[in-house]
């Protein structure tokens, strides 16, 4: 009890550490009003922008997996909202996945679909405050990513299982991106709106989990738990809980004691949590580090040139 | 107590003197600030406005949500080891009592996995929800594991009776009962809580529920595909649209491109007023309803009626 009451406590103290982090601009500020120092406040605008450029990730990854095009080219904005011009995208050519199993290609077609429509909401949402899209590299950063989890030249395009381990990237982050971001929101109706889209990201990490967890059951010499567990492990490390309380739990198996009222049980880790069985959330600092694939939190990975908007 | 619970509990103290006695603490503010200067006030005022109701404080809330909890793990304990909460965790003494619900038999080890996985995690809740309640917990209300899917099976048109613990589709459909209802009571609740540190773990808990939905979902629609026998799948979209027509619609029937229940047209996840939640558990429709289908007497704490 005493490692998940430090977890409990630590998971407070993270919270309360993302709103100094963000706010922490506007609190030296008001320490030294006296001196009239200049103050930079982050608002529910700065927060729905950071949203929107991970879903603009998002939305192009689904898209081009199962379409081959962009979204601009199936007709989702990507320019700002005042009209300045949208990022490049840089993807392998042909990136529509060949695949095999018309079931995860439904999947895939509807998280799509749903990405797309979180674009066009938080842009609406937005009005003439939404970012334009920036660059996105869906090439060399898989690619990057995939020596980490000793597959080199990680190609998420290439097949059913790849393009699901592509997906396991992005999913578990934006439900822990929402979850630090729910608590900053100061306006009512975009609190619901960010749980809402958080509650969607949570079922798509739900389904992808699900659908790799029981693909390795069905095949257990492909070691996909595996490599879905190093994934976690790399996004770990990069956000800086992995040396003392890792915030993602891979795909696997864990032994739990239930009620008590039976010998332990063996259970799945299709959920990613803590002890707690809350879901993680992270700072705007840990998601750019992960989307980044910087610890330091250079602009890299996802982003070459960086988000667009004041959290970068 | 430890430092944590002492922070939660003045959280919860300060929410309820905030909301219960909010005239009281101002008049009292405005004496100790005016100090011997200020006049004492030679009459008494006399109230001449109706006092509004109680207000709903983040403990109500966080209350409605255990006794959801206790279903939802009274549920996947029972069906993952044939046994329910202990009586530590359902509240002691004051335990309300449960009725059905027995162990599963599972046909592959992943599937046993799952459910045990879920089971976990709403224990997990159960007690997360207790530990920030402190006194103000509620214990476990009465649970009906049997009669409540047999009404609800015979509502949806499956039958005249339904035991989700059958064997492992039926638990399926039964788990399919209450994930989506979690989600959206959740969701619901969001906006509703005051303070930050019980909003960021309802939305964790939220979150948790979206990947339990994502799963029973996607399990059921994938079950079907590879038996080639949709009569769950069926079963399931059933109890979706009774769930619809409870509770203020908010439903997604299950396809192989809907796994995800969510708006149509955004893509944000629904959510549900306590009525609409409270419609559904009591498997009642409109009007005022205090109790019937899982909680047979109700819920326990303040938010336990509907008010149409």
């Amino acid at each position: 009890m005493a490692n998940a009451e430090t977890q409990k406590v630590d998971s407070i103290l993270s919270s309360r550490r993302a709103m100094l982090v963000l706010g922490g601009t506007a609190l030296a500020g008001l320490a030294f009003a006296g001196k009239a120092q200049a103050q930079s406040t982050i608002n529910d605008s700065d927060i729905l922008n950071f949203a929107l450029n991970l879903e603009y990730l998002e939305a192009q990854y689904y898209t081009l997996a199962t379409t081959g095009k962009t979204i601009d080219q199936v007709g989702i904005g990507i320019t700002s909202g005042s009209g300045a011009a949208g990022g490049t995208v840089t993807v392998k050519s042909n990136p529509m996945v060949p695949f095999v199993s018309t079931v995860i290609a439904g999947y895939a077609a509807e998280t799509a679909g749903e990405e797309q429509k979180h674009v066009s909401f938080l842009r609406s949402a937005l009005g003439m405050s939404a970012v334009a899209m920036p660059n996105i590299d869906l090439l060399n950063s898989f690619a990057a990513l995939g020596t980490l989890i000793g597959v080199p030249g990680f190609d998420p395009f290439a097949s059913d299982l790849n393009f699901l381990l592509g997906s396991y990237i992005f999913e578990d982050v934006g439900v822990t991106a929402y979850h630090g971001a729910a608590a900053l929101l100061t306006t009512p109706a975009y609190l619901d709106a960010a749980a809402g889209i958080m509650a969607v990201e949570a079922y798509h990490a739900g389904l992808v989990r699900t659908v790799l967890y029981g693909m390795d059951a069905a095949t257990p010499s492909a070691g996909i738990n595996g490599l879905a567990t190093k994934i976690s492990g790399v996004r770990a490390t990069l956000d800086g809980t992995a040396a003392s309380t890792p915030d993602d739990v891979g795909l696997g198996t864990v032994s739990v004691a239930l009620n008590g009222s039976s010998a332990n049980q063996t259970a799945a880790t299709v959920v990613n949590a803590d002890a707690n069985a809350l879901a993680f959330a992270r700072t705007t600092t840990q998601v750019l580090a992960i989307v980044y694939a910087s610890a330091s939190g250079t602009p890299g990975g996802f982003f070459p040139a960086g988000l667009n908007g004041t959290i970068k | 107590m430890d430092k944590l619970d002492l922070l939660i509990k003045n959280a919860v103290s300060r929410r309820t003197f905030l909301s219960g006695a909010g005239t009281a603490a101002a008049v009292t503010l405005i004496a100790g600030c005016g100090g011997g200067s200020t006049p004492a006030p030679t009459t008494t005022p006399t109230p001449t406005t109706t006092p509004t109701p109680p207000a709903i404080t983040d403990a109500d809330i966080l209350n409605f949500a255990l006794n959801l909890e206790y279903l939802e793990a009274e549920f996947y304990l029972r069906a993952a080891t044939g046994t329910g909460l202990s009586s530590t965790d359902a509240g002691g003494s004051s335990a309300g009592s449960v009725t059905g619900g027995t162990q599963v038999s599972f046909p592959t080890a992943a599937l046993q996995q799952y459910a045990v996985e879920i089971a976990q995690d709403e224990l997990d809740h159960v007690r997360f929800l207790r530990k920030a309640l402190g006194s103000a917990a509620v214990p476990r209300p009465t649970i009906d594991l049997t009669n409540s899917f047999n009404g609800l099976a015979s509502a949806a048109g499956i039958g005249s009776t339904f035991n989700p613990f059958a064997d492992s589709n039926s638990f399926l459909v039964g788990a399919f009962v209450f994930e989506d209802v979690g989600v959206t009571a959740y969701h619901g609740a969001a906006t509703l809580l005051t303070n930050k540190t019980y909003l960021t773990a309802a939305a964790g808990i939220l979150a948790v529920e979206a990947y339990h939905a994502a799963e029973i979902r996607s399990l059921i629609y994938g079950l079907s595909v590879s038996s080639g026998v949709s009569t769950y799948l069926t079963d399931a979209n059933k109890v979706s649209a009774v769930r619809a027509a409870l509770g203020g619609g908010n439903e997604t029937q299950i396809t192989g491109m809907n796994i995800v229940a969510c708006a149509p047209t955004t893509a944000i996840a629904y959510d549900r007023t306590t009525d609409e939640v409270l419609h559904i558990v009591y498997a009642t429709g409109a009007g005022v309803v205090t109790k019937g289908g899982f909680f047979p007497k109700g819920l326990n704490g303040t938010i336990t009626a509907t008010a149409s």
